[in-house]
C-alpha cells in the first residue's frame, strides 16, 4: 500500500484551498475523518438512531450494539484486561477532568501533592489545579531540558509519600518526543503512586498496552484519530474505577433512585450519565481497523518514515541569517513522532502560518496550549507542521519550498 | 494633507492593484518595514493593545489639535496592518477620528482574509485607536499657545479649581478626591474652561457616577470658571502610591 492508497480513504483531502490544492498539516490539533467513519456517522444517524441500553426496541438494540462492540474494540485495542475499564468521553480533556473530579474527590486530601510536567498540554494543568484549589492540595512541576526531554531525575526528588497522583503525556503536543513513560510508571508504582498518561498525541503514533504499561489511567480522542468529533475516551484500572465516585449523575448511571439515596449502576455505566455519543462513538471502530491496518504494513511505514526523515532533515539544516530553531530533539534511539515545532529567526510566528495559509498549506501557530512550554523556552509561540499518514513527500517537499519563500518576504 | 476621504480611497486604490491575496500581503509587509520606528522603551504594558494575538504597542500625542499616533508589533503583517491605519488616521482632528467608522477596511476585505484571531486583533487596533481618538477630544486646549499673562491670569484660578476639588470625598475613604491622587489631568483653557480627566480606587465604584457629578459641579461653582468637563478613565489603574502626604497622615499610613 502506497500513501496515495490511503488518500483515498480521506475525502476532504482532494479539496482546494485558494485555487491550491490543500496541504494538510495540522493533525496533531485535529485529523481529517476517514470515509468509513463518516458514513457510519451517517448512517447511525440516519438509520439506527435511537438510545441505547433502554428500550426493548430493534434500533435501540442496534445502536447499542454497534456502541458496546466499540467498548470491545478499544477494550482490544490497548489490550485492557476488561471491558469495564474503558469509559466513553467527548475526548481528552473530558477524560483527564473526569478523572481529576472523581479521583480527587474521593483519594484527594488537603496537603496531598499531584505532579504533573512542564510539557503538558493546558488539557493535563488546569484540570489538576482546580483539584488542588478545592482541596488545598499541592502540585508540583517536573522541569525539561533544553532539548526538550523530561527530567526523570526530578521526578525522583519529587516523589514524596504525599504525592497521590502523577499526570504526563506519553508524547508532548508541541515537542513530539516519546516520554519514557513506562520508567515513570515504575518509578511512580514503586512509591505506590498512581499514573495517569495523557496519550492524546501518543495514541496516534505509538499506540499503548496499558497492560504493559500498567498505567493506572489513559486518555485519548477520537478527533485526532480520523474519527469522529467529539469522542474520546479514558481507561482506567478497575481498581480505582469501583472505588471512585461518580462524576457526573444522571440516567443511565444510576443503579436506583430514591430519594432517600441512590445507588450507582456497576462499571463502565457509572461514568457515563446522560446520552451519550451515539451516532460517533462506533466511529473509532474504523479508527482502529485503519491503524492496524496501516501498522503491518512495511512498505508503507517505510515510505511515511521517509517523509519523516525528509521534514526532519530539511528542517534542521535551515541554517544562516534565518535559521529554524527545532524544539523536541530526539536523542540516540529515541523516538519523535513526525511533528515538528519550531521559530525561525527573523519571522514572525504568525506570518508565518498566514502566508502559508494563502500558498494552501495549513500549520498551526501560537502557543499550542502549552504556554508553561512557551514560557520555558522564552518564545511567544512557534510554528507546528504535524503530519498523517496521508501527507506525501511532494507535499513536504512543497512545504520546505514555500517556507523558504514566506521566510524570505518576511526576512 | 489629504482629507480622511483622499488618504482611504489611496488605500483601496492600493489594495486594488493585486489580485492576489499573497501580493497583498506582501504590500502590508512592505508597510510594515517602512513603518516609522517605534522606541523600545515605550513597549510598555500599557501601550500594548489587548485582543491581539501578537504583541501590538501603540501610542498617541495631540499636537496643535491634531492626533498623532506610534505604533509597533513583533509580527510583520501585523504591524503592516496597524501602519495602513495609521496612514490613514494619523495628523488628524481626533473627533474625525472618533466619529469615523472605519468602513473602508470592509471595503479592501482585509478582515475577511485574516484568521479569526488577527481580524479580532484588526478590530481591537481600530477600538483602541478611536478609544485615543475619544480621550483626545477634550484635549485640545493643550495645543493652545499661552503667553506668559495668560498663565499669570489662569495661576489663581488653578488654585481655585483645585480648592474646589477638594471639596469632594470619596464615598468610602474619609480623604477628598484630589489628595486621594483621583485627580489625573487638570486642564484651564484661555476660555476658563476646565478639563478633568480622574480616576476611581476601584473600576467598579458603585457611586462613581454621583461623584463625577459632583466634581463638575463643584468646579463649575467657582468664580471665573465658564465650563467643566469630566473624564473618566482607569488607564494607569490607581494605586497607593497616588495618594498625596496629606492622605497619608489622614489615613495614619506614615
Amino acid at each position: 500500500m502506497t500513501i496515495n492508497d490511503i488518500r483515498d480513504m480521506f475525502p476532504a483531502l482532494g479539496q482546494q484551498v485558494y485555487s491550491r490544492p490543500l496541504v494538510y498539516f495540522d493533525n496533531a490539533a485535529t485529523s481529517q475523518r476517514l470515509e468509513n467513519a463518516v458514513r457510519r456517522l451517517d448512517g447511525l444517524a440516519l438509520g439506527a438512531n435511537a438510545n441505547i441500553h433502554r428500550a426493548v426496541h430493534k434500533l435501540a438494540s442496534d445502536a447499542t450494539e454497534e456502541y458496546e462492540s466499540t467498548r470491545d474494540a478499544v477494550r482490544d485495542f490497548l489490550n485492557a484486561e476488561s471491558r469495564e475499564e474503558i469509559l466513553f468521553t467527548s475526548g481528552t480533556t473530558a477524560s483527564i477532568n473526569l478523572v481529576a473530579y472523581s479521583f480527587g474527590e474521593t483519594f484527594i486530601n488537603e496537603g496531598d501533592e499531584i505532579i504533573v510536567s512542564e510539557e503538558e498540554h493546558h488539557s493535563n494543568i488546569v484540570p489538576w489545579q482546580l483539584l488542588c484549589e478545592r482541596k488545598k492540595a499541592v502540585l508540583k512541576v517536573i522541569g525539561i531540558d533544553d532539548e526538550g526531554h523530561l527530567k526523570i531525575d526530578e521526578l525522583k526528588t519529587l516523589l514524596t509519600s504525599r504525592t497521590k497522583l502523577v499526570a504526563v503525556t506519553q508524547v508532548s503536543n508541541v515537542l513530539g518526543i516519546v516520554n519514557p513513560v513506562k520508567q515513570i510508571v515504575n518509578l511512580c508504582h514503586s512509591m505506590n503512586c498512581p499514573v495517569l498518561v495523557d496519550g492524546a498525541q501518543g495514541i496516534v503514533h505509538v499506540g499503548v498496552d496499558v497492560r504493559d504499561l500498567d498505567c493506572d489511567f489513559y486518555a485519548f480522542s477520537g478527533h485526532k484519530l480520523y474519527a469522529a468529533t467529539g469522542t474520546g475516551v479514558l481507561y482506567g484500572k478497575k481498581k480505582w474505577l469501583e472505588k471512585m465516585v461518580p462524576f457526573m449523575g444522571g440516567g443511565e448511571m444510576i443503579g436506583s433512585v430514591k430519594f432517600t439515596g441512590t445507588t450507582y449502576a456497576p462499571l463502565p455505566g457509572k461514568f457515563e450519565a446522560g446520552t451519550q455519543n451515539i451516532n460517533a462513538v462506533p466511529t473509532l471502530k474504523d479508527s482502529i481497523s485503519f491503524l492496524s491496518m496501516i501498522n503491518k504494513d512495511d512498505e508503507l511505514q517505510r515510505e511515511l518514515r521517509s517523509v519523516d526523515e525528509y521534514m526532519y532533515s530539511s528542517l534542521s539544516q535551515i541554517k544562516g541569517e534565518n535559521e529554524v530553531r527545532l524544539f523536541g530533539v530526539p536523542r540516540g534511539t529515541e523516538r519523535k513522532i513526525p511533528l515538528y515545532s519550531f521559530v525561525v529567526q527573523g519571522a514572525h510566528h504568525e506570518d508565518l502560518a498566514l502566508i502559508l495559509d494563502k500558498m494552501g498549506i495549513a500549520v498551526r501557530s501560537g502557543q499550542m496550549c502549552a504556554e508553561p512550554l512557551m514560557d520555558r523556552f522564552g518564545v511567544t509561540g512557534m510554528v507546528r507542521v504535524s503530519l498523517a499518514p496521508y501527507n506525501t513527500m511532494a507535499e513536504a517537499e512543497y512545504f520546505i519550498k514555500s517556507l523558504g519563500k514566506a521566510v524570505s518576504m518576511l526576512a | 494633507m489629504k482629507t480622511l476621504e483622499e488618504a482611504k480611497q489611496a488605500v483601496i486604490d492600493d489594495f486594488s492593484m493585486y489580485d492576489e491575496w499573497l501580493d497583498k500581503y506582501e504590500y502590508l509587509i512592505d508597510l510594515g518595514k517602512n513603518l516609522e520606528e517605534y522606541p523600545e522603551d515605550q513597549k510598555t504594558e500599557d501601550k500594548l493593545i489587548k485582543g491581539c494575538q501578537s504583541r501590538v504597542w501603540l501610542d498617541s500625542k495631540v499636537e496643535d489639535g491634531r492626533l498623532f499616533f506610534k505604533a509597533d508589533s513583533d509580527a510583520i503583517i501585523t504591524k503592516g496592518i496597524i501602519s495602513l491605519l495609521i496612514s490613514v488616521y494619523s495628523g488628524r482632528n481626533p473627533k474625525e477620528i472618533a466619529e469615523d467608522d472605519f468602513g473602508f477596511i470592509g471595503e479592501i476585505g482585509l478582515k475577511e482574509n485574516l484568521s479569526p484571531t488577527r481580524a479580532n486583533g484588526l478590530v481591537s487596533m481600530i477600538e483602541r485607536i478611536k478609544e485615543l481618538a475619544r480621550e483626545s477630544v477634550g484635549h485640545e486646549p493643550q495645543g493652545e499657545v499661552l503667553t506668559a499673562e495668560d498663565a499669570k491670569e489662569l495661576a489663581p484660578l488653578y488654585d481655585n479649581v483645585i480648592m474646589a476639588i477638594k471639596q469632594v470625598y470619596d464615598p468610602e475613604i474619609p480623604v477628598n478626591v484630589y489628595d486621594l491622587g483621583l485627580i489625573y489631568e487638570l486642564v484651564i483653557n484661555k476660555k476658563h474652561e476646565v478639563f478633568i480627566k480622574m480616576t476611581f480606587t476601584a473600576p467598579t465604584c458603585p457611586m462613581a457616577d454621583e461623584v463625577l457629578a459632583e466634581v463638575k459641579k463643584s468646579v463649575a461653582d467657582v468664580p471665573g470658571i465658564t465650563g467643566c468637563e469630566v473624564e473618566l478613565t482607569f488607564e494607569p489603574p490607581w494605586d497607593q502610591s497616588m495618594l498625596s502626604e496629606e492622605a497619608r497622615i489622614e489615613l495614619g499610613m506614615d
